[in-house]
């Protein structure tokens, strides 16, 4: 037996603006066919038909091992892909018979649409949102189209906690490299741990699940034309349920590989996309996250098991020296909004050998609070802001490799633990300057 | 006789003060016209600068480094009181030209038509000034900014180069615009600018040959040996 499912539950989407300015005509025929759905996943993708067929075929595995009693859709939400990827979505059937032992037949069905928007993850998402909405889905999830690591049993951990254990949020939590996901380590993990008091290890993972309720949420919210669309939609969803007070809770998924980005990819643009995300979302839950002390652990579903390391090959030499000419260069332009005995530390620093060369926290956490200051104030142009925090990133990775070149897994966890303490224990210094910001823009301000 | 006089003397004198007559309302209204330009001169600077603070413009332009270039040349007053100091004598100066026309003189009418027909393009210059400024300073800034990323030692004086380029290129089209020395302006530029990069040519591919061929082995040949496999995000 080859496929569970006819072609006839297969529905494909064409935008037709003038019905709808988000779900074309015969998507919105078919929701009404549908009329409801217990789960949805969805797969945003673009040019991705060389390996949305592995994701497509572990989604349908997933739902029928472990939800084979419920109403399930799987939604492909595409950026306009020119390789064919939608039609391969439509034509991926799975061969449950050499898959699963035991199998029954739900009521699967398959919508392919492009999405409607700006060009960008966060517009797909809002497609798959909106069907979610439609169809008044119970639990939902959302899974990238270039995965080559995901099982079936991704399914079953990003849904399950949403339809049992009642969470409208699970993020999830990969097994990765001690160097993989350095922005995520020094900055985004941390920094959201501190502000909204819950430790989210991976909150910009790519892989989510979440509840109708929250979808729904997500839907009123006016961001669909803004950055978020573009790339900021990973931590904006996450901080959106952290900061609304959502029951929120992470899956351990095991080692995630997925298509390599972009090698060429600028690292300065790929920190204002992340951190401009997160300033952002300071902006506008201030009232939230300035109440918040210390952080909580979230329940873990799934098996957490760790990994030995293979050794890899870092530019030590290459970070450390761009650091070096950031610090003597770019001092004129932190000095507007970093303060001289801050600066001075940095020079300090920087004229350490490399042997001897270090990035204590609580320097780096001062440095990322009042980048985050002035980026709130708008002290220059909020890009030059970020990128201009690049070197000063390097330094910290730097130091961060040499101090845990040794270090075994755990042992890198608990370095990062005490990155993660002393970022909230300067938490209050940063309310009181983001408040005296908030009273008075031009009173003499204090220093963390 | 009497006729004689009348003609060489009395008509004279009677035409001078008809003639003054004539002219003494003009004046009347001339003055009248200053003095109400000066009240309201007076009346505008004080909206303005009000309404700066209440705008925070100060602020403003501080981010945006304006207050930064006026210190630079010497103005050590707030922009708030700087626009109204301006705004205070563009209205002077309006309403003097008002009252001249009054006057309705026809060689000071004369010059006042070829006069405000200049005006626009002080204007325009003086923006393409300021906007030269502004624009030189923010893409001096990212060129600082992308340099110091690409590991470039000297940074600082590739984004001067640019600031001062742009800010020349701006202070060239001004001058342009006020039609002073056109030619030779446009000349001069052309020539600076070509001068520069063949300096600097000259400067890399003899002078600095062998700084350039380090920095280039070191730039692609070290980097292609040690490859960075840690991922950021």
């Amino acid at each position: 037996m080859t496929g569970l499912f006819s072609d006839d539950r297969i529905v494909y989407g064409l935008i037709m603006a003038e019905d709808s300015p988000l779900l074309a005509k015969d998507v919105q025929e078919k929701i009404e066919e549908i009329k409801e759905t217990d789960i949805l996943v969805g797969i945003p993708s673009y040019n991705s038909a060389r390996t949305v067929v592995h994701v497509v075929k572990a989604v349908e595995a997933g739902l029928s091992k472990y939800f084979p009693d419920k109403k399930s859709l799987l939604v492909n939400s595409d950026g306009g892909s020119t390789d064919g990827t939608m039609d391969v979505v439509r034509e991926t059937d799975v061969d449950f018979d050499s898959i699963l032992v035991d199998h029954k037949a739900g009521a699967f069905h398959k919508l392919v649409t492009p999405y409607h928007g700006i060009p960008g993850k966060g517009s797909a998402f809002r497609t798959i949102f909106e069907i979610a909405k439609s169809l008044k889905a119970e639990a939902c999830a959302v899974v990238d189209s270039d995965l080559r690591s995901i099982t079936p049993e991704w399914v079953e951990l990003l849904i399950k906690p949403i339809l049992e254990e009642g969470y409208d949020y699970v993020s999830p939590y990969y097994l990765r490299h001690k160097y993989d996901g350095t922005i995520t380590n020094t900055i985004v993990y941390p920094l959201t741990r501190a502000l909204y008091g819950r430790r989210i290890r991976q909150p910009i993972g790519g892989d989510f699940g979440f509840s109708g309720r929250l979808a729904s949420f997500y839907l009123t919210k006016d961001v669909w034309e803004t950055d978020v669309a573009r790339f900021g939609i990973d931590i904006w969803m996450t901080t959106m349920a952290l900061a609304n007070a959502f029951k929120v809770c992470q899956a351990f998924l095991g080692a995630k590989i997925h298509d390599p980005k972009d090698p060429g990819a600028d690292l300065s643009a790929m920190l204002y996309q992340v951190v401009s995300s997160v300033f952002n979302l300071m902006d506008e839950y201030f009232p939230v996250w300035k109440e918040i002390s210390g952080s909580e652990l979230v329940s873990t579903y799934g098996f957490v098991y760790s990994v030995g390391l293979e050794p890899i090959q870092v530019n030590l030499d290459g970070m450390l020296e761009k650091f070096r000419i950031g610090v003597k260069e770019l001092t004129p332009l932190y000095g507007s909004f970093l303060p001289g005995g801050l600066l001075d530390n940095l020079r300090g620093y920087a004229e350490n050998p490399k042997d001897k060369f270090i990035f204590p926290d609580e320097m780096w956490v001062n440095i990322i609070y009042y980048f985050a200051l002035a980026y709130h104030r708008k002290s220059m142009s909020q890009e030059h802001i970020i990128k201009s925090l690049t070197p000063l990133y390097l330094g910290k990775v730097a130091s961060f490799v040499i101090e845990t070149w040794e270090s075994k897994a755990e042992e890198v966890e608990n370095r990062l633990e005490d990155l993660c303490l002393s970022y909230e224990r300067r938490k209050s210094y940063l309310v009181e300057m983001w408040e005296e910001g908030v009273k008075d823009q031009g009173k003499p301000r204090r220093r963390l | 006789m009497k006729n004689l006089i009348d003609r060489i003397i009395t008509e004279p004198l009677r035409d001078f003060f008809q003639r003054i007559l004539e002219f003494l309302p003009n004046l009347f209204s001339s003055i009248i016209i200053l003095i109400l330009g000066l009240f309201l001169a007076w009346i505008i600077r004080l909206i303005i600068v009000k309404m700066a603070k209440l705008l925070r413009l100060d602020r403003l332009f501080s981010k945006i480094g304006l207050t930064g270039a006026l210190e630079k040349i010497g103005l050590r007053e707030t922009p708030s009181k700087l626009f109204g100091r301006i705004f205070y004598w563009l209205t002077v100066i309006l309403f003097f030209i008002i009252s001249l026309y009054t006057l309705k003189v026809p060689a000071i009418e004369g010059f006042l038509e070829k006069f405000l027909l200049y005006l626009p393009n002080i204007f325009i210059a003086a923006l393409l000034v300021v906007l030269g400024y502004l624009i030189g300073n923010f893409l001096g800034r990212t060129a600082l900014i992308t340099a110091v990323n690409a590991g470039i030692e000297g940074s600082a004086l590739i984004s001067k180069g640019v600031k001062t380029l742009i800010v020349l290129l701006s202070f060239v089209m001004a001058l342009e615009q006020l039609g002073i020395g056109q030619d030779t302006v446009i000349a001069a530029f052309i020539i600076l600018f070509g001068g520069l990069i063949l300096a600097l040519s000259l400067a890399f591919g003899l002078g600095g040959k062998d700084i350039a061929r380090d920095y280039l082995e070191k730039k692609f040949k070290k980097e292609a040996e040690k490859k960075d496999e840690l991922k950021h995000i």
